[in-house]
């Protein structure tokens, strides 16, 4: 017996393979059923030292997301007494400029009274079959109006009409943003109200 | 199996008998059997095949979904994932191994640069956008999408197959379909066979010694740095 592991290499190997699929059964029955569709669960099985199953369920749980993750970029607005929404972007088109694969198009608007262009966006178009999520456009925006978003299920059966995004997909409030990216929203609030303050 | 997926609400099945019978339509089943076991092509172009490695990995795992057997042949493949940038040279090979896939065949546009080109959409060397030489079926932003994403656009894509009707597919109608033309590489304008006729006639025609000389004097005359010691 004493060449059993030279002999039988392939054998204990598969063995630990086996061991792993009967941990996984006993595992599961010993933690039972919280360990799946949990937010414990999920942080638990996360961890390196974790046993037995660890594949995320995709469609019914979901890792949860760092503040930090980006995906595509989306335009911040405030909402106002009445309802009515505040778009913080003035169409500067910083964001388009820096914008390496230019995937961002704007269109400022006029003022109907005047004929001046005035500093709202009339259209605003991503194109998010183009957009690398590099997040300059966040980066660069000096009014805070344009933020990198979490959601990641964007996947369409066509290119040219639903993956071109307008003010309309792109608009989301502020509350929104604070709640995707909390400290980033507190660090920015708390930057302008430090700017906004009368010099003493 | 999901009941809800298969049964079909418009057939009323008397109320002792729910229990024991289920009524469907061939449709529903040949397609619930056929979006649980869409076998991908096994091949990877670029920064996003690393994404589609991680979604098959045991984390993600795509065996939940039956598309974990990658094939490596095109003979034995349902879907081709895209994924990465298609540079020119790449889309004769990917068309080609598109028209060797049998029929029911789906694409995957994978990223920015399979959908559009992305970054490098304006590139010299790059296809922008892989839906201009073979039909994509779902596309998926993101660079790269994270496995969570390409494991959406797979579930979109099982959406798509579920809505098939076997009556307007196009591969039960009569008659062969046509292949997908092959684009051709147009002839590169660099011929290595004439690079060393060219050099010839481009060499200057100084000797040696008048060469060191003129260097010399370019030295004296603090054109050049003169050389220490």
């Amino acid at each position: 017996m004493k060449n059993f592991g030279k002999r039988f290499g392939v054998m204990s190997s598969l063995g630990v393979t086996m061991g792993h699929f009967f941990n996984t059964y006993i595992v599961d029955l010993v933690k039972g059923k919280k360990r799946y569709r949990t937010t414990e669960g999920i942080e638990a099985r996360r961890q390196s030292d974790t046993e037995g199953i660890f594949t995320i369920q995709y469609p019914e749980e979901q890792l949860p997301l760092p503040e930090e993750f980006r995906v595509l970029p989306f335009l911040v607005y405030d909402e106002g007494e009445n309802g009515e929404k505040n778009l913080r972007c003035t169409a500067c088109g910083i964001c388009s400029k820096v914008c390496p694969p230019q995937c961002i198009w704007i269109y400022r608007a006029t003022d109907p009274a005047t004929g001046k262009p005035s500093p709202h966006p009339a259209e605003f178009h991503i194109d998010i079959d183009i957009c690398m999520n590099c997040g300059f456009c966040a980066e660069y925006c000096p009014f805070d109006a344009i933020k990198m978003d979490h959601d990641f299920e964007l996947s369409g059966y066509t290119r040219g009409e639903s993956h071109v995004f307008g003010l309309d997909t792109l608009m989301k409030p502020v509350s929104y943003y604070e709640s995707i990216r909390p400290a980033n929203a507190a660090r920015e609030a708390a930057a302008r109200a430090e700017k906004a303050k009368p010099k003493a | 199996m999901s009941p809800e997926g298969l049964s079909k609400p418009e057939y009323q099945v008397p109320q002792e008998m729910q229990n024991q019978v289920a009524l469907t339509t061939l449709d529903r089943l040949y397609n619930w059997s056929r979006k649980n076991s869409v076998w991908p092509m096994m091949f990877g172009l670029a920064c996003c095949a690393i994404e589609m490695i991680a979604a098959a990995a045991s984390r993600y795992d795509l065996a939940r979904f039956g598309m974990e057997v990658m094939r490596p042949s095109p003979r034995q493949s349902d879907v081709m994932l895209v994924s990465g940038t298609v540079t020119k040279k790449m889309i004769p090979q990917i068309v080609r191994l598109y028209n060797q896939m049998p029929e029911p065949k789906y694409v995957i546009a994978m990223g920015a640069c399979a959908s559009s080109g992305g970054p490098f959409k304006e590139g010299y060397n790059v296809v922008a956008g892989v839906d201009k030489f073979i039909p994509v079926d779902v596309y998926i932003p993101g660079c790269p999408p994270t496995p969570q994403a390409l494991l959406h656009g797979l579930m979109t894509l099982q959406k798509k197959i579920e809505s098939q009707s076997l009556k307007e597919v196009s591969w039960y109608q009569k008659g062969p379909g046509e292949p997908i033309p092959v684009p051709v590489l147009g002839p590169d304008l660099i011929d290595m066979r004439k690079a060393a006729l060219i050099r010839e006639k481009s060499q200057p025609v100084t000797e040696p010694e008048e060469a060191a000389v003129a260097v010399e004097e370019a030295a004296q005359n603090g054109e050049l740095p003169a050389k220490e010691g």
